[in-house]
């Protein structure tokens, strides 16, 4: 087999050359890749975290005085400021990484950077319909100065959250029934293989790979 | 004289490795098209990464991790990813005679076998193929030497078995006897 892989590497000798007349042209810098769309990415999100945090802030200064309007802000912002910190953290571990390390380091570094990202994308789409009610009051008031209480009664609000309820019941329902059949569009992909538990599974099932490959057995 | 600057230094190293960007790379992906992306994210990352290079380890042990690593990755996302524009048109690795290198049977046997692998022991395979000593894979991997000769007796042992009448397959003498070679001194 040996023997074969030498023949191999001899006839890539022969054949192969480094086109590097396009490297220095192009300039390596702006050569795309993966790891970059993943870093600007985050900090977009960071960035649009930041940008709410400051809205908020203006928003619950403005109307500390009126708890009904408080409440909702408050909580919005707490979400907020968890997801900045999760982009920082995000933004830190992806920057920590080294290549240069060895394999199984970095592809578990990898895998546990994936793992939160999935559990992340999965909670926001959770969380979703209770954030949808106070982000309705918050904007409405905080953009157009329109108070959603005297608009919208109360019924009309508890009826959203329920059918809102109601929608992400169907969502798990329809993503972990008919999973296979969704893989298209790859952002619909990514949010039913994040529902149904796929994308978690194989990255877990993939650590357990990556840990058993370290065991001498 | 004048020291090279570090692009330079880079390129200059990466032509003298070029062939494991090839290797593994085609150890990962059949398709050419996906080859020529993984080539250009393994070209990208070694870049981002060679200012970190540490000059007392060899550049090729450096660039095995490296060139396996993003490898591993591309593989794993394959299914999952986004078909993104890829902005460089032309190929960086440019093979004269495209198919030429994997012409004989023997090889292309030898990536089938090589492509049964798991992407952790496929890497393995990669690396003793290329003559690297267990300690330099163990290395590179993170793994114990102990482990990695483990590793390569078991695959060793697993091909022998799976694999040893693969090329009596055909039903053909002739063929027969050109695949017993390499896959009885597996």
């Amino acid at each position: 087999m040996k023997d074969r892989w030498n023949e191999y590497d001899r006839k890539l000798d022969a054949s192969l050359r480094l086109n590097t007349r396009v490297l220095r042209e192009f300039g390596l810098n702006r050569v795309d890749s993966s790891l970059r769309r993943l870093t600007r990415l985050i900090v977009f999100e960071l960035l649009m975290g930041l940008l709410a945090a400051v809205m908020l802030g203006s928003f619950i200064a403005d109307h500390l005085g009126e708890m009904r309007f408080l409440a909702p802000a408050v909580a919005l912002d707490l979400f907020v400021i968890y997801f900045i910190g999760w982009s920082i953290r995000q933004w830190m571990a992806l920057n920590s990484l080294d290549y240069g390390e060895s394999v199984v380091e970095i592809q578990r570094k990898l895998e546990l950077l994936r793992i939160d990202r999935i559990r992340m994308t999965k909670w926001v789409f959770l969380l979703s319909p209770l954030l949808w009610i106070p982000l309705l009051i918050v904007s409405v008031e905080g953009l157009l100065g329109l108070d959603v209480y005297a608009i919208l009664d109360t019924a009309w609000l508890v009826s959203n959250l329920v059918f809102g309820l109601a929608v992400i019941a169907l969502a798990l329902w329809v993503s972990r029934r008919y999973a296979d059949r969704m893989q298209g569009s790859p952002l619909v992909r990514s949010l039913v293989n994040a529902l149904a538990d796929r994308s978690l599974n194989d990255a877990t099932g993939f650590l357990g790979t990556l840990s058993n490959f370290e065991k001498v057995a | 004289m004048t020291a090279l600057d570090p692009q330079d230094r880079f390129l200059t190293l990466l032509e003298e490795h070029d062939k494991i960007l090839y290797k593994v790379a085609s150890s990962y992906c059949r398709n050419p098209e996906d080859r020529r992306d993984l080539i250009q994210e393994i070209v990208v990352q070694l870049w981002r990464s060679f200012g970190k290079f540490d000059d007392s380890y060899r550049f090729s042990t450096w660039m095995y991790r490296i060139a396996i690593n993003v490898a591993i990755s591309f593989y794993r996302s394959q299914s999952r990813r986004t078909r993104d524009t890829v902005p460089v048109e032309e190929s960086i690795l440019e093979i004269a005679d495209p198919g030429a290198a994997e012409t004989s049977d023997d090889i292309r046997l030898l990536h089938h076998f090589i492509g049964q692998l798991d992407e952790l022991n496929r890497a393995l395979m990669i690396l003793y193929l290329d003559g690297n000593s267990y300690d330099t894979i163990a290395e590179i991997l993170g793994i114990s030497t102990t482990n990695v000769a483990t590793k390569i007796s078991r695959i060793k042992e697993r091909l022998r078995r799976d694999f040893a009448g693969g090329g009596r397959m055909k039903g053909n003498d002739h063929g027969a006897a050109r695949h017993e070679g390499p896959l009885e001194r597996i």
